[in-house]
């Protein structure tokens, strides 16, 4: 497996070329920032008084992941799963697949692997589009100062860490479901009502038992508030453990499938 | 030597219907051989399981001399296939869907070039896969098959949905790659004139079980004889072939009269015509391979 993992892994980033799976990550990194420039450029009189502020970053970061933990996040998530198992079934090419000279696990890894990269650039992209979101008001008002004090990239690094791991539950989850179902709205549905349920369970003070619900307690977890019950231990722990147990889940039942194409 | 080897295999779906009911096969090394049957005789799931596409319930399957089971990856290197419907991305072009399978299979870049240039693909360039006529894909899909040199080529139905020129096309293609490179060849189909034109080798499989294995030749020597006539008055005719004890019918227009050497022959013309009858047409004929194959399968 792992000389053929390499290999395996450019196969199959390969076949997302020309696929949603692009204007998918695109499109779900930079729709807050574009929505935040355009707020800001409409109501351009207040951004000296707000670029001014010490705490400029802090509160762009946080204005801009709330939109992205509660919503973008988990749906890119169920989508970008659901869209690079859809590959096959839709081209009807499991069986090729499944007649190639490979382990199951490797091919199960790679997928895996194309989600996974899928996601990172996502929350890559999303960190550009929150500074872009600072910097094209600021080149295109007059007399906005540059914000002092810029977010270390250790930090926005820490950050996007944190999230990764917590959507990586609902990966796995989504992906056991998606190589399982030839039908591609199975798995897009049980993700559309995971997320509503997740969204459903976030006052429960034992909602970080539901795998779905990470990226949102760990963005409310942060409010001063104290909106929700985030376990002491952190959601990272939860997460790392659903995703591993679906993930193993997922590849039992990839490997036994009784029709494998 | 034989190149795949299939024993006693019985496969059944959930509901206990029997699909498979102890399938043996033995594909000689350097043939074509045609897997014939009717639709729903067992022939796709055969192929399957020989592919592991299938989980095996019974029965052993050996190819290059190696049990399936245990050497799966290191049979499939050498193997080749396309299982029913073309297994392409649409939204990739034909050289992009090679280059996948040329990184996995770890094969020249320059043979994909070769592939196209062999199955009349290589001027298809930015075009993609979706944009395909059907032909086009059948094609690319054996490209797709043949990319890693295999020493097997597994292929069901590959004429489905080609035209006249598509199929005749396919065949020079086959047997080019049989002759050329000594490729075996595994060729499904329930086009019995498609195989009489192309095989070697014939396994015969009506509803799980194999009917008939052997050379083409010793198919066509199951051909059965017979004695066509026709003459002005074949009601008359009959009358008096019964009198000399022949047990003549009439079929297709014809009197059909059971095989009988060539003095026999004559002997029955002259009479015929001694009687005042006009003889129009009198000739021995045999079964065409299409009626060995339904008198097999009605059997």
């Amino acid at each position: 497996m792992t000389l053929d993992f390499p290999m395996v892994l450019r196969c199959e980033w390969l076949k997302r070329r020309r696929s949603f799976a692009g204007w998918l990550v695109l499109g779900g990194a930079l729709f807050t920032p574009a929505i935040i420039i355009a707020v800001r450029l409409v109501q351009h009189a207040k951004l000296p008084a707000l670029y001014a502020n010490p705490a400029f970053w802090p509160s762009l970061w946080r204005s801009a992941w709330e939109s992205m933990a509660m919503l973008l996040l988990p749906i890119a998530a169920i989508l970008a799963t659901s869209l690079v198992a859809q590959i096959e079934f839709r081209n009807n090419a499991w069986k090729q697949v499944r007649t190639l000279p490979l382990h199951p696990a490797t091919i199960y890894a790679a997928k895996l692997a194309v989600i996974l990269v899928l996601i990172g650039q996502l929350l890559a992209l999303f960190s550009v589009g929150i500074w872009l979101a600072a910097a094209v008001p600021w080149l295109f008002v007059a007399g906005v100062p540059w914000p002092s004090d810029m977010l270390s990239p250790s930090f926005v690094f820490a950050q996007n860490a944190r999230y990764f791991v917590d959507c990586l539950p609902i990966v796995a989850a989504q992906y056991a479901i998606a190589l399982h179902s030839r039908n591609y709205l199975v798995p897009l549905g049980a993700g559309f009502v995971a997320w509503i349920g997740a969204l459903g369970l976030l006052q429960w003070k034992y909602a970080f038992v539901f795998p779905y619900t990470y990226t949102m307690l760990d963005y409310l977890g942060g409010e001063p508030a104290g909106k929700v019950t985030v376990p002491a231990i952190g959601t990272a722990p939860y997460a790392l453990g659903y995703a591993a147990l679906f993930a193993v889940a997922g590849y039992v039942l990839f490997a036994t499938k009784r029709q494998k194409g | 030597m034989h190149c795949l080897e299939v024993n006693d295999l019985v496969h059944r779906y959930r509901n206990g219907d029997v699909v498979l009911d102890g399938v043996t096969l033995r594909i000689p090394a350097g043939s074509i051989y045609g897997f014939l049957g009717p639709n729903g005789a067992g022939k796709t799931t055969t192929l399957r399981l020989i592919l592991g596409l299938i989980a095996l319930q019974h029965g052993a399957i050996s190819i290059f001399g190696l049990q399936l089971a245990a050497h799966r990856i290191d049979i499939l290197r050498r193997v080749g296939s396309l299982i029913e419907s073309p297994s392409l991305y649409d939204h990739l072009t034909a050289t992009e869907n090679l280059a996948l399978l040329q990184a996995v299979h770890r094969v020249d870049e320059a043979k994909i070039g070769d592939v196209l240039d062999l199955v009349g693909l290589a001027g298809t360039h930015r075009k993609k896969v979706g944009e395909f006529s059907l032909g086009m894909k059948q094609r690319l899909a054996i490209a797709v098959a043949l990319l890693h040199e295999p020493e097997l080529l597994i292929l069901d139905e590959p004429t489905n949905g080609l035209d006249p020129n598509g199929i005749v096309e396919m065949r020079a293609l086959l047997t080019r790659l049989n002759r050329e490179r000594g490729l075996t060849i595994v060729i499904s189909s329930h086009l019995l004139a498609e195989i009489e034109r192309l095989a070697t080798h014939v396994g015969i499989i009506h509803r799980g079980r194999v009917l008939f294995e052997g050379t083409l030749d010793e198919l066509q020597r199951r051909r059965r004889t017979h004695v066509a006539l026709a003459t002005n008055d074949d009601e008359r005719a009959i009358a008096l072939l019964a009198r000399q004890s022949i047990a003549a019918t009439i079929a297709d227009g014809r009197i059909v009269m059971p095989a009988m050497p060539n003095t026999a022959i004559a002997q029955v013309n002259r009479r015929l015509v001694d009687a005042g009858l006009d003889v129009h047409e009198l000739h021995t004929a045999g079964d065409d391979l299409e009626a060995i194959f339904m008198n097999l399968v009605s059997n």
